[in-house]
């Protein structure tokens, strides 16, 4: 039977004088007879993230692994610091052989690597990118309809918060570095329970909506009574009203109920070390967060930092960090690989596992969050003892909503790290047609795992 | 840039004549270069081996270093505790430096700190040139050839960063992994007035800088027969005058030449220098390019890549590496008499077929020339191998901090 709504449909009126949306929720009329997909065909909401550790994984100067797969293909072997998401590796894709290509840039150590992965450009000075990071094209794409176009978060409990998502290449996104933060972040003030019946738009907002559209009536007169330069600093901040009016549009909106969302007890005190025990307990904490996060539809888009490039963590009572073991530790001639090194790498995949069960221990329809997400997970290198940006392990997890055929090894040795992350982007949803300068500038995805 | 099939073809749509000069040229792109380092072992990199039969030099124990220098074991424990706020995940523990007499920086004042002595190499094969031209000095190369000078080698072959198998040791790995992600490119011009490259007795063998950054092909390799410009440089660059027999390129005469260092200290600056080169039926040319270098500059090229850092990260103490080069040395510029300032040393060097053009690109270069007189002077000033950051007496100082490492520091937390 045909109704003149649908799911894009809102209910307007006037509320104490102020005008107020109300959208439709989801009603099984907007869904298919599965309930997996909108019954226009369209698939239910893709999450992206992305998902950052430092110092890559081990790889031997004579050319050994122990985290390349030696089979090609789907049902790929596991190997040893891969082990931690054996379990899942139906649901995530292994890259190997994809290098960063500076071009002319130098190889600036533990920042070349992922700034080429994110930004598509190997920059020329370290602490900046030199183009936005991908992230943002993505959270322009599908994240203006949740109350957070992005959630930037740090579990990498660093002196410093650690965020490599960045719209100027020179400022980067201030991230959540406790699962305290986030928790408030999240469920904090402006919190709108999906699942309640007692909703109502807050009287507050809408006062603070009405004083900022006054004030974007004003701002074409503003705009023609100044210079040049005045006009750039006025349109950067009427970027930013925008983005706040948006914010506040939603929340004048009542939510799509979610079956998934769960508000969790609020977590107690951060922890304050950066041992690895330490930051893999604060991934778990924070990746259960960002799930229901996700599952209440709070945000569709995150970058989380595990741990930083030049990561700080170790293990607990040891007097070398992470860090430094990579560079010092020889290679054991009889194994062939620094096995220190290795089972602290072991050790950081073991968060990155925490992080994906999290997203797959949630129900969301027929599958999981993780079903209907994608998140890339990558390093800042390949070889960390020489900071080789070669071979920099790459990762995409999560079904992308049935957009990406997960559970394949696909080996390019020296094809540009942008490849992935283009097809990344177009699996997630952003109109984006090529991605990247110089010899890392590509308009080829890797079709091999995209459905 | 443009793999160029013949050698006249375009390059950047425009017809590249060939010049006429030399009987015959050819010329390479340096795709691998290192110290000559003989590894006596048999796998591994610490292991022992004939060069030397400990192995590497062992890691130290930092805290017993400090206690040592002075600290209460309390202090040394706490300075090399990872949760300690003032040790650097990135630039180390600062304070380390401060272990000679009084607490001086031991890194910028060596002297004040007593020789923790340095294991060298105790092999007699080694690889490099016979520089003084005297079999009764130096090692004996692989093949069995006498008097090859590498004072270098017999002082740090040791030292874990310079030891491994051929391409193997991490300080090679690290330095050229950077040059072939394009941090510099050097390359090679050799000219010869006979009719056989292989034999010939008046060549000129000339190294220069590129600004192309090399290639790679689908394996990560360096792919050959690619072209480079000839970037004039005031400092880097290299005329040896040769002779081949049987493809073996030496030296006919020492001279003077800098090259582009794959290490801490940028400048390779070689007295007596020589080359010792063979041209492979693949058309590859391999082998040695030697002389004798300052090893202060050396020296303080560790210093200057912050000290805390490498002492942690190469398992020496810096000052062992200041006295062991000092004790070393074997060559001065003012005589047999004059104060050692030199020693021996010998890079090893491979590099692959490539055309090689002029600066604007005009013409494919087919003759050695000097092209420093093309460019200003050098600029001397220090620089670091890390721009982004100020390094002061080996050190990375955030004047921002709360807690400043020197002589006079409170070590342990007043909190505590």
């Amino acid at each position: 039977m045909s109704s003149r709504f649908d799911r894009r449909s809102m209910l307007k009126g006037m509320l104490g004088g102020a005008a107020v949306s109300l959208g439709v929720p989801l009603l099984d009329m907007f869904l298919n007879d599965n309930g997996t997909a909108y019954a226009d065909g369209s698939g239910v909401p893709v999450r992206f993230g992305t998902y950052f550790w430092g110092l890559g994984l081990t790889d031997t100067p004579a050319g050994g692994t122990r985290w390349v797969p030696k089979k090609i293909g789907a049902d790929y072997d596991v190997p040893p610091e891969l082990q931690p998401f054996a379990a899942l590796k139906n649901k995530v894709s292994v890259f190997s052989g994809f290098r960063a290509i500076p071009d002319s840039s130098p190889n600036l150590v533990h920042w070349s690597g992922h700034a080429s992965i994110l930004s598509g450009t190997a920059p020329k000075a370290s602490s900046r990118f030199d183009a936005a990071s991908f992230d943002t094209k993505v959270a322009d794409a599908i994240g203006g309809a949740t109350r957070f176009k992005s959630l930037d978060i740090d579990a990498s409990v660093s002196r410093r918060p650690v965020s490599y998502s960045t719209r100027t290449g020179s400022t980067f996104a201030s991230p959540d570095a406790s699962a305290l933060e986030l928790y408030r972040r999240l469920f904090g003030e402006g919190f709108q329970d999906p699942n309640s019946d007692n909703w109502s738009p807050d009287p507050s907002i809408m006062l603070r909506q009405s004083v900022l559209s006054a004030v974007t009536d004003q701002r074409k007169a503003l705009m023609k009574s100044v210079g040049r330069e005045d006009q750039i600093k006025l349109d950067q901040y009427f970027s930013s009203v925008r983005d706040m009016e948006n914010q506040l549009a939603i929340q004048l909106q009542r939510p799509e109920p979610r079956e998934a969302c769960v508000i969790v007890p609020e977590p107690g005190e951060p922890l304050k070390s950066a041992s690895i025990e330490v930051v893999n307990e604060n991934t778990k904490i924070m990746a259960r967060l960002l799930a229901m996060g996700l599952a209440c539809d709070q945000s569709r888009v995150f970058n989380f930092v595990h741990t930083a490039g030049t990561s700080e963590t170790f293990i607990g009572g040891q007097s070398k960090i992470y860090h430094q073991i990579t560079h010092d530790e020889p290679t054991d001639s009889a194994l062939g690989y620094q096995p220190q090194t290795s089972k602290l790498a072991g050790l950081v995949m073991d968060g990155f596992g925490a992080f994906l069960k999290e997203l797959d221990a949630v129900k969301e329809g027929d599958g999981t969050l993780l079903d209907n997400s994608l998140i890339m997970a990558f390093s800042d290198t390949g070889y960390a003892k020489i900071h080789s940006i070669e071979n920099i392990p790459m990762f995409l997890a999560g079904g992308a909503s049935g957009r990406h055929k997960a559970g394949q090894h696909i080996h390019e040795p020296g094809e540009s790290v942008t490849r992935v992350s283009l097809t990344a982007m177009q699996m997630a949803g952003a109109p984006v047609g090529e991605f990247g300068t110089g010899s890392m500038r590509t308009t080829r995805v890797i079709s091999d795992v995209m459905a | 840039m443009l793999k160029l099939l013949t050698k006249i073809t375009l390059v950047a749509g425009i017809l590249i004549p060939l010049a006429a000069s030399a009987q015959w040229s050819k010329s390479w792109v340096i795709e691998w270069n290192e110290a000559a380092h003989y590894f006596g072992g048999e796998q591994g990199v610490i292991d022992p081996g004939t060069d030397c039969p400990a192995g590497t030099n062992p890691e130290l124990d930092w805290v017993e270093v400090l206690v040592k220098a002075g600290y209460t074991r309390e202090e040394a424990e706490w300075l090399r505790n990872p949760a300690n706020p003032t040790r650097s995940p990135v630039h180390g523990q600062n304070q380390m430096a401060f272990r000679g007499e009084g607490r001086a920086n031991v890194y910028v004042n060596p002297t004040s700190y007593p020789d923790p002595g340095l294991t060298g190499v105790s092999g007699s094969i080694g690889e490099g040139i016979d520089l003084d031209g005297n079999d009764d000095t130096g090692f004996v190369s692989p093949n069995g050839e006498a008097g090859i000078d590498n004072t270098f080698y017999k002082t740090l072959g040791c030292w874990k960063t310079y030891r491994g198998p051929e391409r193997l040791s991490s300080g090679a790995l690290q330095f050229n992994d950077s040059m072939r992600n394009g941090s510099w490119t050097m390359v090679i011009v050799a000219e010869g007035q006979g009719n056989d490259p292989m034999n010939d007795d008046d060549i000129l063998v000339g190294f220069y800088m590129s600004k192309d950054p090399m290639v790679k092909g689908g394996n990560g390799e360096i792919s050959a027969d690619y072209t480079y410009r000839i970037e004039p440089h005031a400092k880097y660059e290299g005329i040896f005058p040769a002779r081949s027999v049987d493809g073996k390129i030496t030296s006919t005469r020492p001279v003077e030449a800098t090259l582009r260092n794959p290490g801490y200290t940028r400048d390779l600056e070689l007295l007596e220098a020589q080359i010792k080169l063979q041209i492979n039926e693949d058309g590859s040319l391999e082998g040695y390019v030697g002389g004798y270098r300052p090893w202060e500059p050396e020296y303080f090229g560790w210093v200057n890549a912050r000290g805390p850092v490498i002492e942690s990260l190469t398992w020496v103490e810096l000052p062992a590496v200041y006295y062991a080069l000092r004790r070393n040395a074997d060559y001065s510029p003012e005589g047999a008499n004059g104060e050692k300032t030199h020693i021996s040393f010998a890079l090893r060097v491979d590099a692959l077929p490539a055309y090689v053009v002029e600066p604007d690109a005009s013409i494919l270069v087919t003759s050695v020339k000097s092209y420093k007189d093309m460019v200003p002077p050098a600029d001397d000033s220090p620089r670091g191998l890390f721009s982004r950051i100020r390094i002061v007496d080996g050190l990375v100082i955030d004047p921002s901090a709360e807690y400043q490492a020197g002589p006079n520091a409170v070590i342990l937390p007043q909190d505590r």
